[in-house]
């Protein structure tokens, strides 16, 4: 692999370790505080700033797409030779170099003409000064050898306040290539990311407002740097703090924090909330009530470590998982492995999901995984076009047996229509392997993170090779065996086309597939002969290199895969992201939000909250070979996981240090889930609970027009499954809604499922009256006999009529009754059912939905319902009703 | 009912229903900062109803006549006249042709996207669709926007619609009524109506033990927004499921026969029924879906022996019953398909096929002005000869009756800035 570095930086820190660092040079507002200074202002150190800092290029002034008033600039100002060419340039310059009194921009900006903006600064001031003197020195552009952006060093580093009011301001120093750097206080522009903990003005004087955690963020040119301010919540600080139970590295990390904060951790949950939380967290599984009881009932010490090994273990735990993964790569099957019709599109969302459901359950290592999906290619090595064929038409026969699961990739990530040019791309592989959100940068500068849109678009220089179609080196191949099928092409439309596919693959013939695959490079003429044979660093053409975010650039052009420098970046690591990403998105799926917060959002100016955590983490997953599962064990082991919901008076309102348990409303599939598993018979839970097929966390076909599809897409869709269509983790909600109450509390398919043959309110009522006769075993033998005697009768009568037809039937029917009798001869007669008073339905009703004992007061009130109706068949089903629809049931806790 | 004026040109029957909305507020302000600017003089429709013709209804043989065409053209319906004097439209259509001056006809919309999915996004949200980012439907902008009342759903679906609410959440996410009313039957709806022969005291007796037994959070809730919302649902569910107002506002079978009859006793046209009904009762938007307007095939017998008479008398009534009612000048109603048809007849299948080129939309009630024809297209109806407006356009108009500003802007899920209306402005005549 060919990498040039982006010399620089690099360059910098060599020199800057022998030469003696400059002076540092004073504030701009000082230099310019009288009009004797000598000094010229740059274009890009000083008057882009300045015009950021006075609103000229926000969005809804100069920066907007379409400008204002006829002048433009990029918005949030990083497009530095268009800003300039802006100024200069047009049917009205904004500015005529060696005249800032006549220039246009100075009017405006002074009101001297009228200004929609309004008046920007006023005559004598520094800003008045600065841009004046640019102007008069001839308004000169940024130079071609400009020294390159360091950093920028902001202090304080910390503040932590004592009380309300507290201020600090804050100083930022700009480092560049040359080692010189200017304190830019005045230049930078601020913000809080919590008015309610720190303001911050203009000038960057911060002050707290209010308990609780924050950062402060400066902008400069590229630089973003966030600064945290803490105010603790309590007189519980340092020495005060009380002594706290730390059995865990996380937790050790987690209290560090939170004893700045003179935050107290919760006490630690219960067995039985324990239970719940980490049964629906793992698995996406309510647990039944035996499992309750029996968790309850055991008394070994470590039986929460053994619990969470056993859910590691489930089915369920791979196809939640693998749910959620096939979230964030985004398997809609609208768009999935399209241009082959519909059947065929879930067909492949189905084999995607099942890829990735036994990758999870295999527990591959999480790098292995995303490599199958990034690296994919449709074709196996050494496969022949003809033979990639024959093996996707064997995983589409009806009845195959054999599935793409099986197979090391998993192509279809890059064959979804919604996602196929070099710029979507680029923007969905940032989303889903690195949580970084770069659209932004893909018109302009990024407001909250360094990205530039020249970073955009040398990112997008990976992606622009990668196909899917039936043009590539298999075009001809594609076409002919089109021919073979008999299918003419041109006379039919695409859709007409993939169903007769589907027709010849079901007889056996192969149909052709199209293919993800890597374009040859096209390689340039030389038609510049004087540069080719001189040594010189290459022409950065098109298309030939693409850059790493934020870091290495790549001569793609000579790569076969340009893929490969993408894994090896996200391998390497320094890697700021890959590991990160998929870490965060764990610990939101235990904590109900990220370290980092949206979790899909690692940006500058969005700092974890617990930096020291986050790199524990994300380190130690790397150290374990990307192992998921030592990852959802390292999370579900730490006290922090196990904490109480209950708040004490410090921790009250925290929701990002995790100092407890925070409620949220469970997931969609999860929550329908739950009511199958609550309302259905101990039996049928069991089942439902051991096995995750046909559940809802296992349902492979997900798409936008979810709404009508199969039985469970209403509820799914009132809960929020995850729409998947958009780069946004909030494809998926977890908000509550009038909607999902109301379904839950009168929809006809929860009170079908309350009180349907086999539901729970079933077993109940025949456990105490007694099944009716025809559901025993004995019953049905009974019946059996009767079947067979009433036969022998009927051929008897057929006999003497010498109905032939009608005895050849009833032979047949008697046959078949003689057997089923038989078989009822060799099955055991019932068991006893187990006796059930009300006392014991309303111990059932809690442990199968809201996992835990009754309280005392509670099962009192239950039991005096039953008084209350008259009627155990209704009293069980309206008890059962009001335990689903508690707070208590519908929200993880 | 009687509808009484203030001075301030808001009728009386608005600060009723402005009273029962819960703790969103009718958001009058963006109302007042259009009304000030002289865009829009009377915008004052409250609540709206749109109806979405699925499939892609033919312009040419509806709303947009060319009888003067070439035969590879024209097709075999002749126009006629309205009562409104120069206004013609299909002599399929004879009873919209006899409220022409309850509404207007918007011809030559124009845009691109000739596939269903593309158009029918387009047509539904006002805005073209991108990869990227899923807008939400008028009906999800407009119960945020506006609010709903206090025991209602406030955005509700007959029997089901295109629209979603993306990026702003599924608590604006429409109540889809799953069917639609049979005439002169009792209609219920998928979880508003008591189930399973519940009566009230039952359902009443129920929640009193789930007020007892929901008890886990009790004192916590304030500090919570999920725990606080949840309960605050809870109460709206139970007053939904019991009140008398929500039921009978999805019963058709209440209005009186001499109301109902004139809406026919086809699904559409009961539909039309149900969505007078709601508006009057405080939903503040409605959808009805009416497909099968994809007419590749058999264009003009399909239309005259399907989709023309129940769509003509349902669509009628609907203008005729909400005036009747007092509602024409307080609900916005906005009837579209996501394209037109090839004005060039596909002769093997003796149908049209898609075109988005030039579709027509209808409009009334709120400040629209009824009665006109605005822009108009060439002799053979292929594209807008005056000022081309896009669907965008006339979403933006009908936002705009609605009193919410067009360009307001939201945040989306990622902290992205985007307007309501992305691409569109009024169209002036529209309130002229």
């Amino acid at each position: 692999m060919n990498i040039l570095r982006t010399g620089s930086i690099w360059g910098f820190l060599v020199l800057s370790a022998l030469a003696l660092p400059a002076e540092e040079i004073r504030r701009i507002d000082q230099r310019y505080g009288d009009d004797a200074v000598t000094e010229s202002p740059d274009f890009r150190m000083h008057i882009v700033p300045l015009m950021s800092r006075l609103g000229c290029n926000g969005r809804a002034c100069h920066g907007s797409f379409q400008g204002q008033g006829g002048f433009r600039l990029s918005l949030f100002g990083y497009d530095f030779k268009s800003d300039h060419q802006n100024l200069m340039e047009g049917d009205e310059p904004r500015v005529q170099p060696g005249k800032p009194a006549e220039s246009l921009a100075m009017r405006k900006a002074l009101t001297e003409e009228p200004h929609e903006g309004g008046k920007r600064f006023d005559t004598g001031t520094w800003q008045h000064r600065v841009f004046a003197k640019w102007i008069k020195d001839g308004a000169k552009p940024m130079p071609a050898d400009a020294v390159d952006f360091v950093r920028l060093d902001v202090t304080p580093a910390e503040m932590v306040a004592t009380k309300k009011g507290d201020t600090w301001q804050l100083k930022a120093v700009a480092v560049w290539s040359d080692g010189s750097s200017e304190d830019v206080t005045p230049l930078c522009r601020f913000q809080s990311n919590n008015d309610q903990v720190a303001t911050i003005t203009e000038h960057g004087l911060v002050t707290a407002q209010g308990p609780g955690d924050t950062h402060v963020v400066a902008f400069y040119d590229n630089g973003v740097v966030p600064v945290p301010v803490m105010h603790p919540v309590s007189q519980l600080v340092g020495p005060q703090y009380p002594k706290a139970d730390t059995p865990t590295k996380i937790d050790q990390l987690v209290v560090n924090k939170l004893q700045k904060l003179g935050i107290v951790q919760a006490e630690t949950c219960t067995d039985a909330e324990f239970l719940r939380r980490v049964s629906l967290d793992i698995a996406g599984t309510l647990p039944t009530a035996a499992e309750v009881e029996a968790f309850l009932a055991d008394s070994s010490s470590d039986k929460r470590a053994k619990k969470i090994d056993e859910l590691l273990e489930r089915p369920a735990y791979a196809a939640w998982w693998a749910t959620k993964f096939n979230d964030w790569m985004g398997n809609n099957a609208r768009y999935v492995g399209n241009n082959n019709g519909v059947d065929r599109r879930e067909l492949a969302a189905t084999q995607w999901y099942e890829w990735t459901r036994r990758k999870v359950a295999d527990n591959i290592p999480y790098d292995k995984m995303i490599e199958g999906v990034v690296l994919a290619k449709s074709r196996a090595e050494d496969e022949t076009y003809e033979q990639f064929c024959e093996r996707m038409s064997s995983y589409y026969r009806k009845g195959s047996d054999r599935n793409l699961g099986e197979h090391s990739q998993m192509p279809y990530y890059w064959t979804r229509s919604n996602q196929n040019s070099p710029e979507e791309r680029a923007l969905s592989f940032a989303y889903t392997f690195l949580g970084v959100r770069i659209q932004c940068a893909q018109c302009h500068k990024h407001p909250f993170d360094q990205w530039t849109k020249d970073d955009f678009d040398r990112f997008k220089g990976f992606f622009g090779r990668i196909k899917y179609g039936p043009n590539g080196p298999s075009k001809k191949d594609y076409q002919e065996m089109l021919a073979k099928l008999e299918i003419e092409t041109n006379k039919k439309n695409g859709n007409d086309i993939s169903k007769m596919m589907a027709i010849k693959i079901n007889e056996g013939k192969v149909a052709p597939f199209q293919e993800v695959y890597i374009e040859e490079v096209k390689t340039p003429r030389p038609d510049n002969k004087k540069n080719s044979d001189k040594g010189k660093r290459p022409q950065v053409v098109q298309g030939r290199t693409a850059k790493v975010l934020g870091g290495d650039e790549v001569v793609v052009a000579e790569m076969p895969d340009p893929r490969t420098a993408l894994m090896d970046w996200m391998r390497d690591e320094k890697n700021p992201y890959f590991t990160k990403a998929i870490v965060n998105r764990v610990w939101a799926g235990y904590f109900h939000r990220g370290i980092v917060e949206p979790t899909d959002d690692l940006s500058l100016a969005n700092p974890p909250s617990n930096e020291e955590l986050f790199d524990y983490l994300a380190e130690g997953f790397r150290e374990h070979n990307y192992d998921l599962k030592w990852l959802h064990r390292e999370i579900c082991n730490s006290r922090t996981y196990q904490l109480s919901w209950k708040a004490n008076d410090t921790n009250r309102l925290d929701e990002r240090n995790f100092s407890r348990a925070v409620p949220r409303r469970i997931p969609a599939e999860v929550a329908y889930d739950s009511v199958r598993i609550a309302t259905t018979s101990d039996q049928e839970a069991a089942k439902l609970v051991a096995s995750a097929d046909g559940r809802a966390i296992s349902e492979a076909i997900v798409t936008t027009q979810g709404n009508g599809r199969g039985k469970a897409g209403y509820a799914l869709t009132v809960f929020g499954r995850s729409i998947r269509e958009s780069n946004c983790d909030c494809d998926r909600s977890e908000e509550a809604s009038l909607l999902q109450t109301v379904y839950l509390q009168n929809d006809q398919e929860l009170l079908d499922q309350l009180q349907r043959k086999g539901s729970w309110v079933d077993q109940v009522v025949k456990t105490i009256k007694g099944p009716s006769e025809e559901e025993t075993v004995v019953g049905k033998r009974k019946r059996a006999s009767r079947d067979v005697d009433q036969l022998k009768a009927a051929l008897k009568k057929a006999e003497s009529a010498d109905n032939e037809n009608r005895i050849e039937k009833i032979k047949k029917e008697l046959a078949a009754a003689e057997e089923r009798a038989a078989k009822l001869r060799e099955v055991a007669e019932d068991a006893p059912l187990k006796p059930m008073d009300t006392t014991e339905i309303v111990r059932q009703a809690y442990l199968r939905t809201v996992n835990r004992l009754p309280t005392a007061e509670e099962a009192k009130r239950a039991e005096a319902y039953f008084a209350e109706t008259g009627d155990i068949a209704i009293g069980t089903r309206d008890l059962l009703w009001a335990l689903l629809n508690t707070k208590e049931f519908v929200v993880n806790h | 009912m009687a509808s009484s004026r203030t001075c301030d040109g808001v009728q009386r029957r608005d600060f009723l229903k402005a009273g029962v909305l819960g703790g969103t507020a009718l958001s009058l302000s963006s109302y007042l900062r259009i009304a000030a600017a002289g865009e829009v003089g009377k915008a004052r429709a409250t609540s709206a109803i749109f109806i979405n013709l699925a499939g892609g209804p033919t312009h040419m043989d509806t709303f947009d006549l060319k009888p003067n065409a070439p035969s590879e053209y024209r097709g075999e319906f002749n126009p006629i006249q309205t009562n409104v004097s120069g206004i013609e439209i299909s002599e399929h259509l004879p009873k919209l042709a006899q409220v022409m001056d309850k509404f207007t006809i918007l011809r030559g919309i124009t845009h691109t996207l000739a596939a269903h999915e593309l158009g029918s996004q387009y047509v539904n949200t006002g805005n073209r669709p991108i990869p990227s980012l899923e807008f939400p439907g008028y009906g999800a902008v407009v119960t945020k926007e506006l609010g709903g009342p206090e025991n209602l759903p406030p955005n509700v679906s007959v029997p089901n619609s295109a629209q979603k609410p993306g990026y702003l959440g599924v608590r604006y996410a429409a109540l889809n009524t799953g069917a639609t009313p049979q005439a002169g039957k009792p209609f219920s709806v998928r979880g508003v109506s008591l189930q399973n022969g519940l009566t009230v005291n039952e359902v009443e007796r129920r929640s009193n033990l789930l007020n007892d037994l929901d008890v886990a959070f009790k004192g916590f809730e304030k500090d919570n927004q999920l725990l606080d919302g949840l309960d605050r649902f809870s109460e709206q569910a139970y007053s939904m499921i019991t009140s008398k107002r929500a039921r009978e506002a999805f019963d058709v079978s209440q209005e009186s026969p001499s109301f109902s009859e004139q809406f026919g006793t086809t699904p559409f046209g009961q539909s039309c029924l149900l969505a007078s009904r709601l508006v009057e009762s405080g939903v503040r938007f409605v959808t009805i879906s009416y497909g099968g307007w994809d007419t590749h095939n058999n264009n003009w017998q399909v239309l005259k022996d399907q989709r023309l008479p129940p769509f003509d008398q349902g669509l009628s009534a609907l203008f005729r019953g909400l005036e009747q009612k007092g509602l024409l000048s307080s609900t916005a109603v906005f009837v579209t398909g996501e394209f037109g048809r090839t004005p060039k007849i596909n002769t093997t299948r003796n149908g049209r096929d898609h075109y988005a080129r030039a579709m027509f939309m209808l409009m009334a009630g709120g400040g629209i002005k009824p009665g006109q024809v605005i822009g108009e297209t060439d002799e053979k109806a292929l594209g807008p000869i005056t000022e081309a407006y896009s669907p965008a356009d006339v979403a933006a108009s009908f936002f705009t009756n609605l009193g919410i500003d067009p360009k307001k802007e939201y945040h989306t899920g990622t902290g992205r800035p985007v307007m309501i209306v992305r691409d569109g402005n009024v169209i002036p005549q529209l309130f002229a």
